[in-house]
C-alpha cells in the first residue's frame, strides 16, 4: 500500500521536475529557436516580412553561403588554432599557481592572488589599445599567437582565483598522507590535487572554451586581415555598411555555436564525477 | 612573518613600478615612426570595409582586373564596418600601415590629411579628366588632392509609386505641399513618415536634421555649424527644430524604436507614406519592388536659400608611410577610370553612381533622377559624420533622438548638445 | 630559470620559535608561481599601467598625447553622462548581480541530481552562453520591438497598458537589457555552482535526512555553509561580470536612447571608440577598476579572514 502511494509519489515528483524543467529550457531556448528559424529564410523575405514577422520561406541555402562567402571554415580553424592551446595553457598555468598558493604558506600568496585576481577586474576595452601598440612594437601583430598571449594573459588572474578556492576545499590529510609517502611538490600536485579537481577543471575547461571561442573585441584589435580573423570577427564581416543580411548572419551563428556546445556536452559529463573524498575516509 | 624584508622589498618594488610606468607609459601613444617597416615590394595592400557580400565580391572582381592587367598587383582585406572605423587611427598610426583604405570624403578625411597621415595623389589627379569641380574640391586638404572618390549616392524622401497613386498623392515641391501630402496620407490611416532611427542606427534622424538644416539656414551655416564656428544653442538651429515640430506629428510614432531595415519593411508594407533615407534602401528591397519605388527630393522651404542637396562621396585614400608608392598610384589611377568603375558597380547593388561622369551607372529611372537632381545642386553636403567628425555624431543621435520622443524639451536639449559638442571640439 | 635567480633574494629568514615546514621554498613552487604572474604582468599589467598613464592625458589616437594631470578627472565629477553611467552600474550590480546569482544556484540545485535528460536541460541552460551575441541580440531587438513578441504577448493576455517600445523608452531600456543579460549569464553561473556542489558530501545530506532535517533546514545548515569557499569565487565572477557587463548592453541598446541605459562600461567604450577621446576613456576606466577592487577587496578579506579562523 505505503510502497504504491510512494512510488505514484516519485512519478509526480519525476512529472513535475520534468514540467518545471523542460518549461524552463523551452523558455530559455525559444532566442535560439528564432535565430534558427531566421536562418532558414531569404533575405527577401527578411526584407519584406521584418525579422519578427512569421517566416515565409524556406531555404538552406544561408549555411552553404555563410561557410563559403563568409569564409567560416578558415575563420573555424583559426578559431580553433587561438581556442584550444590558449584553454590548455592558461588552466594548466592557473592549476599550478592556484595549488602554490593554495596548498603552501608561500609569503604574500593572499598579495599575489589579489594581484593577478586585479588583473581581471580592468575593463578589457581599456587595454586593447595599449595592447595593440605593444602588439606591433614586438612585431607580432596581426598574427594569431599575438591573440593566444592575450587570451592567455587575459584569462590567467581568473582562473587561478576559481581553482584556488576549490583546491583550498580539499581536506589537508590527504596532502599529508603525500609527503609522508615523500612525495614531492611537483608530484603531490600532479598525483593528488590535479585529479581532485577534475570538475572544477572540466567546468572551467567549458567555460574558458566558451569564452575564448567568442572573444570579439580582442580578435578585432590584434588581427587585421580577414583570413586571419576568427569565426566571431568574421561573423561581424557578414554585416554590411547600412544593410546586412541577418539571415546569413543568423546561419553563420548556428556554425559558429556548435563546437561551443559539443564541447559543453562533452564537459558536462565530468561534473558528474564528483570528488573523491571517499579515499581518505 | 618577516616584516623589515617585507617593507624593503615592497618599497624597491614601488619604486621601480613607478619608474617603469613612467618609461613604458610613453610607449602605448608613440604613432610609430615615418621610417617604420614594410617593403617596397609586394603587393598594395587594400583595407576595404564594403563588407556586404555583393560589395565585397564586387571590390574582389575589381583587384582581380587590376591584376590580370600585369605591372602592380593588389590584394583585398575586408573587415565589417565597425570594425573598421573603430580601428581605423590604428591602421593610419601603424608603423606598418596598409597602403590604401577604403572611407569617405568630406571632413573625416582631411582630419587625417591634417595630421600628415594621408599620401598626396595630386599627380593622380592631375591624369584624370572629367571629374566634376565638386568632387576635386571635396578631395582637396590645404591645396593637396589626398582623396580619390569612387561612387556616390543621394537622399530623398522615398515612397511607393503604387501607394502613393492609390491614395492619390503626388510628388510635393514645397513645404506646404509636403505638409498637405502628410494630411492626405494620415487621412487614408496609414502614417505618414516613416523613421527607422533606433539605437542600432540613430544616424537616420540626422538626414532630417541636415536637410532641414541646409534648407532653412543654407548649406553653408550648416557646414560652419558642423565645423564648431557656431552653436547649436544659436536661434538658427532653433528656427530648424521649430520647422521640424509642424512635420513631427506626421512622423511613425514607433519610429525611434525602428532599425532602418525594419523600418524600410514598414514602408515597402505600405504600413507608413515615405522616408528620408539614402539610396542604400534599395539594397534592403526584395527584387520585384524595386521598380516601385520612387523618390522626390527634399522640399523646398525658404525659396531664398539657394538648393544644396546630400550627396554623401565613397572613395579611397592611401597611407602617406606606405613604401610602394608608385604602385599605390597605380591601384588609386585604376580606380577612377571607367571600366574599374563600372565593373565594381555591375557587381554590387547599383544603388550609387559613379564618380567618373562617363562610367554608366545602373541607368534606372530612379537612379537618373538622382543625378539629375544632384548635377543641378547648388552646393553639396556630405552627411553629419562626413561633415563633422565621427566624434560628433554621437552627440547628434543623443539629442535628435531625445527631440523626436520629447519635442517640447527643445531648449535643454539644445544647450546640453552644446555642451557635448564643445567637448569633442576641443579634444 | 627565473625561479632560482630571485629563490635567494625571496626565501625569508627563518623567525624564532616553531615553524611550519615548508618555509624553505623550493624552487619548483617559486616557479609555479612567478611563471603565471610573469605572463599575466605582461600582457595585463604593463598595458594596464599605460592605461592608467593614458588617463592623465588628453589623446585622439593619432595626434601626440597631451599631459592634462587631473583633468579628465576633475571632468568626471562635472559630467552628467557620467553620474548617470555611475548609478546605472550600482543598479546594474545589484539587480543583474543579485539576480544572477539566485538564477544560478536555483539551475544548479534544480539540475544537480543526475537523472535523466537533466544533462539536456543543462546545456539548454549553457547555450546563450555559447551563442554568439550578434545573432541573438537581434532576436532580442526583434522581441523588444513594438509590433514584436512581448508587446503581442501582452496584448493577448489583455496588459495593452503595459506596452512599450522596450528598448526605444529612456524609462524601460535599462531594465529591458538585463532580461537577456540574465539569459546569457544564468547558465554560466549555474556551471560554477554544479562544480561547486558536486563537491560537497553527500553522506552529509544523508545523515541529515536521517535526522529528520527538511530540505530547507539541509540547505541553509548545509549546502550554504559548504559552499562558502565556492560562493567567494561565483560572488567575485558576479561582481565583476556586473562592473564589466558591456557586450550585451552595447549589442542592444549602445547605451541609449540619449544615454538612458548607459553604464560605465559602455560610456567608457563610447568615449575611446566613438568620441576618441581616449585620455578621459582611460579615466574611466580606471574609476571602473578601483569600484570592482574595492568591492571585492571588502568581501574577500572578510571571506579569506573567516576561512583562516
Amino acid at each position: 500500500m505505503s510502497r504504491a502511494k510512494a512510488s505514484r509519489g516519485k512519478i509526480l515528483r519525476t512529472g513535475g521536475f520534468h514540467l518545471v524543467a523542460g518549461g524552463i529550457s523551452v523558455l530559455w531556448l525559444l532566442p535560439i529557436l528564432l535565430v534558427i528559424v531566421t536562418s532558414l529564410r531569404t533575405f527577401d523575405d527578411l526584407a519584406a516580412n521584418g525579422v519578427g514577422g512569421l517566416p515565409h520561406s524556406f531555404t538552406l541555402g544561408n549555411f552553404g553561403q555563410a561557410w563559403v562567402d563568409g569564409g567560416e571554415f578558415q575563420a573555424m580553424v583559426n578559431s580553433l588554432i587561438v581556442t584550444i592551446p590558449a584553454v590548455i595553457i592558461t588552466l594548466a598555468l592557473g592549476a599550478i599557481s592556484a595549488f602554490a598558493l593554495s596548498r603552501y604558506d608561500l609569503p604574500l600568496r593572499r598579495t599575489v592572488l589579489l594581484v593577478m585576481l586585479a588583473g581581471n577586474l580592468l575593463p578589457p576595452q581599456i587595454l586593447l589599445v595599449p595592447v595593440s601598440k605593444m602588439a606591433e612594437m614586438l612585431g607580432i601583430y596581426d598574427t594569431l599567437a599575438a591573440l593566444i598571449g592575450v587570451q592567455i594573459g587575459f584569462g590567467l588572474g581568473f582562473y587561478t582565483f576559481v581553482l584556488y578556492g576549490f583546491m583550498r576545499a580539499i581536506p589537508g590529510e590527504i596532502q599529508q598522507a603525500a609527503v609522508i609517502d615523500g612525495a614531492s611538490p611537483p608530484q603531490i600536485f600532479w598525483r593528488i590535487v590535479l585529479p581532485l579537481t577534475r570538475p572544477a577543471l572540466a567546468s572551467l575547461s567549458a567555460l574558458a572554451f566558451t569564452w575564448v571561442f567568442n572573444d570579439l573585441l580582442w580578435s578585432i584589435t590584434v588581427i587585421r586581415t580577414d583570413t586571419k580573423m576568427p569565426i566571431t570577427s568574421a561573423l561581424l564581416g557578414l554585416q554590411g555598411q547600412f544593410v546586412s543580411q541577418w539571415n546569413v548572419i543568423a546561419a553563420g551563428s548556428v556554425i559558429a555555436a556548435i563546437p561551443t556546445v559539443a564541447v559543453f556536452l562533452r564537459f558536462q559529463r565530468h561534473f558528474v564525477a564528483g570528488l573523491a573524498l571517499g579515499a581518505v575516509k | 612573518m618577516t616584516t623589515t624584508g617585507f617593507t624593503r622589498r615592497s618599497f624597491l618594488a614601488g619604486l621601480g613600478a613607478v619608474g617603469a610606468a613612467t618609461a613604458l607609459g610613453g610607449c602605448v601613444t608613440s604613432t610609430g615612426s615615418s621610417a617604420g617597416g614594410g617593403s617596397a615590394t609586394g603587393p598594395v595592400t587594400v583595407q576595404s570595409n564594403l563588407s556586404a557580400p555583393s560589395a565585397k565580391q564586387a571590390m574582389q572582381a575589381l583587384i582581380d582586373a587590376f591584376n590580370k592587367k600585369g605591372g602592380s598587383q593588389a590584394s583585398l582585406n575586408t573587415v565589417a564596418s565597425e570594425t573598421f572605423r573603430t580601428q581605423l587611427p590604428s591602421y593610419l598610426t601603424s608603423s606598418n600601415p596598409p597602403d590604401v583604405m577604403t572611407w569617405y570624403a568630406g571632413s573625416v578625411a582631411r582630419s587625417y590629411a591634417d595630421k600628415g597621415l594621408l599620401l598626396d595623389v595630386s599627380d593622380v589627379w592631375s591624369g584624370v579628366t572629367g571629374y566634376s569641380d565638386a568632387l576635386k574640391q571635396i578631395s582637396t586638404d590645404s591645396g593637396k588632392q589626398i582623396f580619390i572618390p569612387t561612387s556616390y549616392y543621394f537622399w530623398g524622401l522615398f515612397y511607393r509609386k503604387s501607394n502613393f497613386a492609390k491614395w492619390g498623392v503626388s510628388e510635393p515641391t514645397t513645404w506646404a505641399e509636403f505638409l498637405q501630402a502628410c494630411e492626405t496620407i494620415k487621412s487614408k490611416g496609414v502614417t505618414p513618415i516613416g523613421l527607422g532611427a533606433d539605437n542600432s542606427t540613430p544616424w537616420v534622424a540626422s538626414g532630417w536634421f541636415d536637410y532641414l538644416n541646409i534648407r532653412v539656414n543654407g548649406a553653408t551655416y550648416h557646414r560652419e555649424l558642423l565645423a564648431g564656428k557656431h552653436s547649436f544653442a544659436d536661434p538658427q538651429v532653433h528656427k530648424v527644430f521649430d520647422q521640424w515640430k509642424t512635420a513631427l506629428p506626421h512622423f511613425d510614432p514607433k519610429g525611434t524604436a525602428l532599425s532602418f531595415q525594419d523600418a524600410t519593411t514598414n514602408l515597402l508594407q505600405g504600413r507608413t507614406g515615405m522616408m528620408l533615407i539614402g539610396t542604400f534602401l534599395l539594397d534592403t528591397t526584395p527584387k520585384e519592388d524595386v521598380d516601385d519605388i520612387g523618390f522626390f527630393r527634399f522640399p523646398v522651404i525658404d525659396p531664398s536659400v539657394p538648393l544644396a542637396e546630400e550627396a554623401p562621396t565613397d572613395g579611397f585614400f592611401a597611407s602617406s608611410r606606405t613604401k610602394r608608392t608608385q604602385q599605390t598610384k597605380d591601384f588609386l589611377k585604376y580606380l577612377t577610370t571607367v571600366e574599374a568603375q563600372e565593373a565594381y558597380l555591375k557587381s554590387s547593388s547599383g544603388s550609387s553612381l559613379p564618380a567618373n561622369p562617363a562610367a554608366k551607372d545602373a541607368g534606372t529611372a530612379l537612379i537618373t533622377k538622382g543625378k539629375e537632381m544632384l548635377n543641378k545642386a547648388a552646393d553639396l553636403t556630405q552627411f553629419f559624420n562626413r561633415d563633422s567628425s565621427d566624434a560628433l555624431q554621437p552627440t547628434a543621435d543623443a539629442a535628435l533622438i531625445k527631440f523626436i520622443q520629447h519635442p517640447e524639451q527643445i531648449d535643454s536639449i539644445l544647450t546640453d548638445w552644446q555642451s557635448a559638442a564643445k567637448k569633442i571640439w576641443a579634444s | 630559470m627565473t625561479a632560482t635567480l630571485t629563490a635567494p633574494a625571496a626565501a625569508p629568514p627563518s623567525p624564532a620559535g616553531p615553524r611550519r615546514r615548508r618555509r624553505t621554498l623550493s624552487p619548483t613552487l617559486l616557479a609555479f608561481v612567478l611563471v603565471p604572474l610573469l605572463v599575466e604582468t605582461f600582457w595585463v599589467f604593463w598595458p594596464a599601467i599605460q592605461g592608467v598613464y593614458l588617463s592623465f592625458t588628453s589623446w585622439d589616437g593619432v595626434s601626440p598625447a597631451v599631459i592634462v594631470g587631473f583633468g579628465n578627472y576633475a571632468e568626471l565629477f562635472s559630467d552628467p553622462t557620467f553620474g548617470k553611467a555611475f548609478l546605472d552600474t550600482v543598479l546594474w550590480l545589484v539587480l543583474f548581480g543579485g539576480l544572477s546569482a539566485l538564477g544560478g544556484l536555483g539551475m544548479a540545485m534544480l539540475l544537480l541530481k543526475d537523472r535523466r535528460g537533466v544533462g539536456f536541460y543543462r546545456a539548454a541552460l549553457f547555450t546563450p552562453v555559447v551563442f554568439s551575441l550578434v545573432a541573438t541580440a537581434l532576436i532580442w531587438q526583434a522581441i523588444y520591438q513594438p509590433d514584436g513578441l512581448v508587446n503581442t504577448v501582452l496584448g493577448t493576455l489583455g496588459l495593452d497598458s503595459w506596452q512599450h517600445s522596450w528598448l526605444a523608452d529612456a524609462n524601460t531600456a535599462l531594465y529591458a537589457v538585463i532580461v537577456p543579460a540574465l539569459w546569457r549569464q544564468i547558465g554560466y553561473v549555474m556551471v560554477l555552482y554544479l562544480a561547486g556542489l558536486k563537491g560537497i558530501d553527500p553522506t552529509l545530506y544523508e545523515a541529515a535526512t536521517v535526522d529528520g532535517a527538511s530540505r530547507w533546514q539541509q540547505f541553509t545548515k548545509i549546502t550554504l555553509p559548504q559552499l562558502s569557499s565556492v560562493n567567494s569565487v561565483v560572488l567575485s565572477v558576479i561582481i565583476i561580470d556586473s562592473l564589466r557587463s558591456f557586450d550585451v548592453v552595447w549589442a542592444l541598446t549602445r547605451g541609449g536612447p540619449y544615454h538612458s541605459s548607459e553604464l560605465l562600461s559602455t560610456y567608457m567604450y563610447s568615449t575611446a571608440f566613438q568620441s576618441l577621446r581616449l585620455g578621459y576613456a582611460s579615466a574611466i576606466a580606471v574609476v571602473i577598476f578601483v569600484l570592482a577592487f574595492g568591492v571585492i577587496l571588502t568581501y574577500l578579506v572578510r571571506a579569506f579572514r573567516d576561512a583562516d579562523a
